[in-house]
């Protein structure tokens, strides 16, 4: 026997004790993990969504607080085309769906010829061709909220939309879009001629110096401003205060598992004062009580973190799975996110097996020995 | 120093045995003064002594024996062993290590293992192998009587057992004092009587000295000076009676 298989048989041979604090570091941990990824997400989902749709560039209006608050004239597009470097432009506008389909998210128009057509990954049917009206493609997960296969006729704006294709995109943003021709969008939220942002195809997109100088002529044409798709929403007013909201929230959520692992650690600990004594009665030094504390704590706090992360996996797949919201918002607690929350664990566990068992070493042992 | 030495030197004259433990005017005091569990204590060991502490409850005998083991301190006083006060927490910790053995009423043992674990706690820390200290604490188990439930949790024992297993891992490090408090005082009256017998066998066999706590007449009849505790003043020390004469007149009479 040493500490460690000490600590291991106290472990086993207490196993309601044992699976208490245990689950209290996992439920801690686990929340943490859920909720400062649930906080992230929001910001991470579109950000996928703009990547799996956009390009090398995003175009917006210039003073736009965020960026579906900004319109462009569609001459602005044609102009931006004409930069040497660019290989393709697009326009895109975006409205909010309204009524009774809003839990579905957003609505996109694009232009008939445009190539972000082409890029849709259809699951199912076709997508508009050139001047066909009132059609629409749904992503999958719209299609399943509102409960329409090809050929359905839907509801938007007032006007009946066939629906012609089914998309399959990988973001959560993305699967609850309704895909539209620009006309349509343009005549039904009275922006003739306008669309939100705009995505470029740069020929050299993968050199940084060639895309600053396109970026800096796309400015120059007024009015706009460039910036790589990943980049847009950090000038954005609306992701800024998501971020901060985000922020406050994940700090809650470490703060409320600090606490919970502490409890679990020092309600652990006091409860073993009488077993300090009888280690003390015996002749062992403060040292090897408090390691011997301490080991128990640390194997306890190692399974916790593991039951933690096993358990915002579960959270993470059961979430999207909830009615209502589970089709806006998904999480997945990346290694990025386990490590530091898992290092702030074991630090936190350290010091909840440490400090009370520090306090029962002082204590006389004759004193220690009277707990109960 | 000086006066520890002194002390020592005045009991090598008086009876030819060296001091092993001792108390200089200890006293013990709780709750900011409200309760003097022990009043200016003065109170020598001798190697091989079997001394029993008998008093009525609350006279102070578990705080005797407590600063005794080092497992609480003198409000004031000092605690010398074999002729060096003994002044640090350290000191403490390595004479509980290697020359004295507790046993308690309660047994303190740790519930979650086995007598055999419970045993070879108190051999951890020592430098021994794993092995060593396993055999070690099966042959003293032996000697106690408990080789046939080794492996057994101390939470499944009788009470006799329970204690018996307390005795082996106070003796496992081959103490040269036994303290044992009470150690009777959970037992039925035939347990009670098997584990007397055992402690008394164990004092014969090592030559160890053994200081016995006891509400027991009986039982502190079988040791060879009586120290009486009441309101926490030694009262009554046959060995400082048959010192000055007054033991031997009183028998004489």
């Amino acid at each position: 026997m040493n500490l460690v298989s000490l600590a291991l048989r106290n472990l086993k041979r207490r196993p309601t004790r044992t699976c208490l604090s245990v689950l209290g570091i996992g439920l801690a941990v686990g929340s943490a993990l859920a909720l400062i990824a649930l906080s992230r997400s929001i910001h991470d989902s579109t950000r996928e969504a703009m990547r799996e749709i956009g390009d090398d560039l995003v175009v917006m209006q210039k003073g736009a607080s965020d960026i579906f608050g900004g319109f462009i004239p569609e001459q602005t597009i044609e102009r931006i085309a004409a930069i040497p470097g660019i290989i393709r432009v697009s326009g895109e506008l975006v409205a909010f769906v309204p009524g009774s389909i809003a839990n579905t998210g957003l609505t996109f128009g694009w232009p008939d010829a445009s190539y972000l057509w082409k890029k849709v990954p259809l699951r199912d049917g076709r997508v508009p061709g050139n001047g066909e009206r009132h059609v629409a493609v749904l992503g999958d997960t719209a299609a399943a909220l509102l409960g329409k296969k090809l050929n359905d006729e839907l509801d938007l704006f007032g006007e009946t939309f066939r629906v012609v294709g089914i998309a399959g995109y990988a973001s959560i943003i993305n699967r609850g879009l309704v895909l539209v021709p620009l006309a349509d969008l343009q005549e039904a939220s009275y922006r003739p001629r306008q669309v939100t942002v705009a995505h470029v195809n740069v020929e050299h997109g993968d050199d940084p110096v060639e895309l600053g100088r396109i970026q800096r002529e796309i400015e120059t044409v007024g009015n706009v401003v460039a910036a790589p798709a990943s980049e847009v929403l950090d000038h954005d007013r609306n992701f800024t205060i998501l971020g901060a909201v985000a922020l406050a929230v994940a700090i809650i959520a470490v703060v409320m598992s600090a606490l919970n692992v502490l409890t679990a650690l020092v309600i652990t600990t006091q409860e073993r004062t009488r077993e300090i004594g009888i280690f003390a009665a015996i002749g062992w030094s403060n040292g090897r009580i408090v390691k011997s504390i301490v080991i128990e704590g640390m194997l306890m706090c190692v399974i916790g973190c593991g039951v933690g992360v096993l358990l915002s996996y579960l959270a993470a797949y059961a979430f999207p799975r909830v009615p209502t919201i589970g089709h806006l918002i998904s999480f997945r607690p990346s290694v990025g996110l386990i490590a530091p929350v898992i290092l702030a664990a074991i630090v936190l566990c350290g010091l909840g097996a440490l400090l009370p068992a520090w306090r029962a070493v002082r204590m006389l042992p004759a004193e220690a020995l009277r707990r109960m | 120093m000086i006066e520890a030495n002194d002390w020592n030197a005045g009991s090598d004259r008086s009876s030819g045995a060296r001091s092993l433990i001792a108390l200089r005017g200890v006293s013990r005091i709780y709750d900011g003064g409200a309760i003097a569990a022990l009043r200016n204590v003065d109170l020598q060991i001798r190697e091989g002594d079997c001394v029993a502490v008998v008093g009525a409850s609350g006279s102070g005998k578990s705080s005797l024996v407590n600063i005794l083991c080092g497992i609480d301190y003198p409000s004031s006083g000092h605690v010398i062993w074999e002729g060096r006060p003994i002044r640090t927490k350290r000191d403490w910790v390595r004479l509980r290590r290697l020359r004295i053995g507790i046993v308690f009423q309660e047994f303190n043992l740790i519930p979650t293992l086995t007598a055999l674990e419970n045993v070879e706690l108190a051999l951890l820390g020592r430098g021994l192998s794993a092995k060593h200290r396993y055999t070690r604490a099966g042959m003293v188990l032996g000697r106690v009587g408990l080789d046939h439930r080794p492996h057994h949790l101390v939470t499944r024992l009788s009470g006799g057992e329970r204690q018996r297993v307390a005795i082996a891992r106070a003796i496992v490090s081959e103490p040269k004092l036994l303290l044992a408090d009470e150690p009777t005082g959970n037992l039925d009256s035939a347990s009670a009587v098997k584990i007397a017998d055992l402690l008394f066998e164990l004092r014969e066999m090592t030559g160890m000295t053994l200081i016995l706590v006891t509400h027991d007449d009986m039982l502190a009849a079988r040791c060879n000076r009586q120290v009486r505790l009441r309101d926490g003043i030694v009262v009554e020390d046959t060995l400082q009676a048959l010192i000055s004469g007054t033991l031997v007149a009183r028998s004489k009479a």
